[in-house]
């Protein structure tokens, strides 16, 4: 019906809203960390195994289920999501040849530019896509989403906008890329470390205090990922400085140019029903 | 029974615009007309398209005065989404508005958002297939059709939802002459058989003029109705059978070539003597292709190609599209390496991209990157270590006006230039430019031919690949004819366009051979 | 609605069977038949087991594989997974080092490598844009973006060289840390302005309206339903097994013991392979229309 539904601006949230989003981001949160957390279960470790996946899985598939069933993106944020995710589709794929892919830089300017939401989005459309595209669909699939879902909308929470200078946008950004990285990398091998390490020196001790299995944790880090996280934290930052702003100045023109509302709280029809002031 | 479209006192300014795109506009469309907007690019054709299904003030935002009905909806009331089964919208670039990958779904898609009955769905999609004459395409990728299918795509997927207004921003402004001709007739088709409403906005009226019913002129945001050969004459716009009615004070002004062989016949003929062809003597060879055999994938695309380039000379490279233009260019731009034959330069050298050739893109944007229309000048400088002022390139291309402004805001046919400038300010005493028509209004296209052929007479050459006519007898010195990825004819523009039918200009049509532009035979009258 | 446009051409009418279209199955069966599959090598190290699960699924993929690019990705799960085999195996040189700890690492990487190749097959023969019409309405817009983000990128990847020869043709030569803007805002920009033509096409016809309805939605036949049906039962006997402990489904390592080969168990496997005989766009498995 209405211009207002039109430009649904994407941060609009109320408050009931917000605790519960609040509360599911906790609880995937949890998903991810949960052998630090999570006592010892009893009886024959892996038989359990995939019941804890699905619980896993679960919880952050209702995350998923609440963010991405909001409704009401409209148009231009499904057209820019189209875009930007276009963006990660296609930087992914050299990045497995690599080890470092730049894909984070899409949804790290998308998030900056357009906001928390739309980062969030923009991280979990993209890493979905990709994931059809070059044929990386499975179990890790709602990991990768929420994961890098986060480094969006955790983009969308530096400073932005018309009135913050560029330097000290690009270099928030910057520094958050680079710690992004890291974190990525930490979390993602995290969820799958009791799986795929169990049994081993430096795998998962479900008896083991929290301590112990940090302290395992952090060898299974060192010797897996940790190379490949610090190309990813430096090439991240890197690309932020050098094309940070040239990017983020282009999504500031677009958001423009589309009219796009996106921290507004939902306007007047945009039609205005006075004629033009005579002389203008 | 009311009008399809009608424009009641609409005044309309973009947010933060310093002056209106649209004042107090009045026109009415009848059901089933064919109308034209026609006027000089940034009049307002754009914005006065989008206006008629609520794109303008809704998407756009702004300040929005008056009303806009559409077959009974006023567009104050009316979002675009509720106006999607009244007015169906078709943008310039078909292939960005495509949403899913086969033709059938993209069909489908509109009619999916209206909540239309499956049943239902495959009957309208089944009839807007034939409608458009693409029920061939039905399996086939969006991606991976022609320029001219794509259009009709996305002309049918507007329609299927069951609107009987059709509105259309340049929609050949991006295809060769067959594609052009298959949009064309299609609208032609839709107006006439089955009574839909079209209104189409277009600068290449050569094909169009003579079908339309009632032409709208756009002028800094201010329109006027008219008959088209009124609009066409007051706007200083038109085919040049147009302008050569102008120039001669025919009234009303010729629109076709019949029209205007008429005319000719009243005024006694064709005027005295041949024309000149504008040929000129050729000057030392710049750069020479010899042997050129090339692929592209799998397929020989260009067959034992000799081509000398001379100091002077402003060399048009005709075809069809995929009878190889683009290659040829990439080719000698060094770009491309051909499976047999060689380029050399004056020296014997292979021509190195950037400094002995340069190309502007068929689409320009691809090497805008500034922030400003001075500041991708100066990159080219930058890049070649000169130490140049931007403002002489500048200049060449008649824009020295636009330096401050961001490459992206200034319209398509300036965007052309800006490319262009910042493609000759390397220097390269070879340009190449592949199909600079897109967007191309006339008064963009003058200062293109100005700086073609001050870039010649300074001692360079210019090849444009290209398929407009009209924009090769105007600017070159000599054409080159392609077919299959051979050269089937080569040699001064009168005698090349005048033997062929499909590639004469209009000027030849009426006239005969040697006569190119309404210039031309307004002079010899004279 | 508005009158419907009659063609030139006589009376319409709908083409007799749906030959060309949709031949393949709701995807919905493949997530689920790769899903419990999956499970099934999760619950188990015997190699007996997990090496037949490689042959399902290398024979499935081998039936049922949509000429895609994403049908090369079966390759590079199949090399994932002895990647992975080999680096889980090469983790026990972090604790002791003698032949049973050696066979635990080894059997440990042949489960995640047969995950692997599970899912190498599930990518292999579903339609990427069919997953993404799977989608329930809530759903609508991420999967209408996923679906744009598919069909955008391979034209971005293209855009991406014709920039870069496009600044070099002007002299700008494009290098990995030098001129990357000239090679990275041309191609952001013209997208952003796709973006806005497609969001104007999409407003114009009637995105986000209300109720949508699908056209031509795929059904589950009685082919899916098997398939689903029977991966089904697969994992639910291996999950029997595995709870009520009447198989092995561990073999041991310290000392080091054959694997056993439980008949139960290699007819639950041999379940999961009924896929492979199945055919889509036969009459057990042609899609109806509604």
């Amino acid at each position: 019906m209405s211009a207002v539904a039109h430009h649904a601006p994407l941060d609009a949230r109320g408050p009931l809203r917000t605790v519960v989003l609040v509360a599911m981001n906790l609880v995937g949160f949890a998903a991810f960390l949960w052998p630090f957390a999570l006592p010892a279960l009893t009886g024959d470790r892996r038989a359990d195994g995939p019941l804890v996946l699905i619980v896993l899985v679960g919880s952050l598939g209702a995350l998923l289920f609440m963010e991405l069933g909001r409704g009401g993106l409209g148009a231009k944020a499904v057209a820019l999501l189209g875009v930007l995710g276009a963006a990660v589709v296609a930087l992914r794929l050299p990045g497995f040849v690599a080890g470092f892919s730049a894909l984070f830089i899409p949804v790290l300017v998308g998030g900056n530019a357009f906001g928390p939401s739309f980062g969030f989005l923009l991280g979990a459309v993209g890493m979905f896509a990709s994931g059809l595209f070059v044929g990386g669909l499975g179990p890790w699939l709602p990991f990768q989403m929420v994961a890098v879902g986060w480094v969006g909308a955790g983009a969308g929470l530096l400073p932005r906008g018309p009135n913050t200078s560029w330097r000290v946008r690009i270099g928030a950004l910057a520094a958050y890329g680079f710690v992004a990285g890291y974190a990525y990398g930490g979390v993602m091998n995290l969820w799958s470390w009791p799986f795929v390490a169990s049994g081993s020196a430096i795998g998962w001790e479900r008896t083991g205090s929290t301590g112990e299995n940090l302290r395992r944790y952090a060898a299974y880090y060192a010797a897996t990922s940790f190379v490949w996280d610090t190309f990813r934290a430096f090439g991240n930052a890197a690309l932020v400085v050098v094309l940070g702003r040239p990017l983020l100045g282009a999504l500031d023109r677009a958001a423009r140019k589309m009219h796009l509302e996106l921290d507004a709280a939902p306007a007047a029809p945009a039609a205005s029903a006075e004629p033009l002031p005579a002389g203008d | 029974m009311t009008d399809a479209l009608r424009y009641a006192g609409v005044t309309y300014s973009y947010p933060d615009a310093p002056s209106p795109a649209l004042v107090e506009v009045d026109a009415t469309i009848e059901h089933g007309a064919f109308a034209l907007a026609i006027g000089p690019t940034g009049a307002g054709k754009s914005t006065l398209l989008r206006a008629a299904n609520g794109l303008v003030p809704h998407f756009s935002g702004g300040a929005f005065a008056g009303h806009v009905v559409a077959d009974g909806r006023d567009t104050r009331e009316h979002a675009p989404r509720d106006l999607a089964d009244v007015v169906a919208f078709v943008p310039q670039d078909a292939a960005a508005s495509f949403v899913v990958d086969r033709v059938e779904d993209e069909l489908a898609y509109g009619m999916e958002n209206l909540g239309v009955d499956p049943r239902h769905m495959r009957r309208r999609v089944e009839e807007v297939l034939d409608l458009l004459d693409i029920a061939h395409l039905r399996d086939r990728s969006v991606r991976r059709i022609s320029g001219g299918e794509r259009q009709r795509v996305a002309i049918a997927a507007a329609l299927a939802a069951g609107p009987r207004i059709l509105v259309l921003d340049e929609p050949t402004s991006q295809l060769d002459p067959q594609g052009a001709e298959h949009v064309m007739a299609a609208l032609q088709r839709l107006v006439h058989d089955h009574g839909i409403t079209v209104l189409l906005a277009e600068h290449r009226l050569e094909r169009v003029a003579g079908w339309v019913d009632v032409a709208l002129g756009v002028d800094a945001g201010r329109v006027a109705t008219g008959t088209p050969a009124e609009v066409i004459r007051t706007l200083a716009a038109g085919p040049p059978v147009a302008r050569l009615g102008r120039l001669v004070g025919w009234e009303p002004v010729p629109l076709t070539v019949r029209d205007a062989r008429a005319r000719a016949r009243a005024h006694g003929g064709a005027p005295g003597g041949d024309g000149d062809g504008h040929s000129r003597d050729s000057g030392d060879v710049l750069l020479a292709a010899r042997g050129i055999s090339a692929r592209y994938g799998d397929t020989e695309v260009l067959h034992a190609v000799d081509l000398e380039i001379h100091q002077g000379e402003v060399l048009a490279v005709m075809g069809r599209n995929g009878a190889g233009k683009t290659t040829l260019l990439r080719v000698l731009a060094g770009v491309h390496d051909p499976a047999r034959g060689a380029v050399a330069t004056a020296t014997g050298t292979p021509p190195r991209a950037g400094f002995d050739v340069a190309l502007c893109p068929q689409e320009p944007e691809r090497v805008l990157y500034g922030d400003t229309v001075e500041g991708e000048v100066r990159a080219t400088l930058r890049a070649r270590g000169a130490t140049d002022a931007a403002s002489p390139w500048l200049a060449a291309l008649g824009i020295v006006p636009l330096a401050s402004r961001h490459p992206r805001d200034v319209s398509a046919g300036q965007r052309l230039l800006v490319a262009t400038a910042a493609v000759a300010a390397t220097g390269a005493p070879v340009v190449l430019l592949d199909e600079p028509t897109r967007g191309l209004d006339p008064d963009t296209k003058d200062r293109l031919v100005r700086f073609l052929r001050a870039h010649a007479a300074d001692g360079g050459a210019a090849v444009i690949a290209t398929h407009d006519v009209e924009l090769a007898a105007a600017a070159a010195t000599r054409v080159v004819m392609l077919a299959g990825g051979e050269v089937i004819a080569d040699g001064d523009p009168a005698t090349v366009l005048g033997d062929s039918h499909v590639f004469a200009p209009q000027m030849t049509r009426v006239f005969g051979p040697g006569w190119l532009t309404p210039e031309q035979v307004a002079e010899a009258w004279a | 609605m508005n009158v419907a446009i009659t063609p030139h051409a006589g009376p319409v009418t709908a083409p007799a069977a749906d030959a060309t279209r949709r031949t393949t199955w709701h995807p919905g069966a493949w997530i689920l038949w790769s899903s419990f599959a999956g499970l099934c090598a999760f619950v188990t190290t015997d190699p007996v087991y997990l090496l037949l699960l490689w042959a399902v699924a290398w024979f499935v993929y081998t039936t049922h594989r949509v000429s895609e690019p994403t049908a090369a990705s079966f390759r590079l799960f199949l090399i994932a997974g002895v990647v992975t085999l080999v680096l889980r195996t090469t983790l026990v040189v972090f604790g002791t080092i003698d032949l049973s700890s050696t066979a635990y690492a080894a059997l440990e990487g042949l489960r995640l490598a047969t995950i692997l190749v599970v899912f190498g097959t599930f990518n292999a023969v579903t339609d990427p844009f069919g997953i993404v019409r799977l989608a329930p309405r809530r759903f609508h817009e991420p999967a209408l973006a996923a679906a744009l983000a598919l069909s955008i990128s391979p034209r971005m990847v293209s855009a991406v060289q014709r920039v870069r020869e496009a600044q070099r043709l002007r002299g700008i030569r494009v290098a990995p840390l030098r001129s990357v803007p000239a090679l990275a805002v041309p191609v952001l920009e013209t997208g952003m302005e796709e973006a806005l033509t497609l969001a104007e096409s999409m407003d114009a016809r009637g995105h986000g309206r209300g109720m949508r309805t699908r056209y031509r939605p795929q059904p589950w036949t009685a082919a899916t339903i098997l398939v689903v049906g029977s991966a089904a039962t697969a994992f639910a006997m291996f999950l029997w097994a595995s709870a009520a402990g009447w198989a092995e489904l561990h073999p041991p390592t310290a000392p080091l013991g054959w694997p056993e080969a439980h008949p139960a168990l290699l007819a639950a496997i041999a379940l999961l392979a009924v896929p492979g005989f199945l055919r889509p766009g036969t009459a057990s498995g042609h899609a109806e229309r509604r």
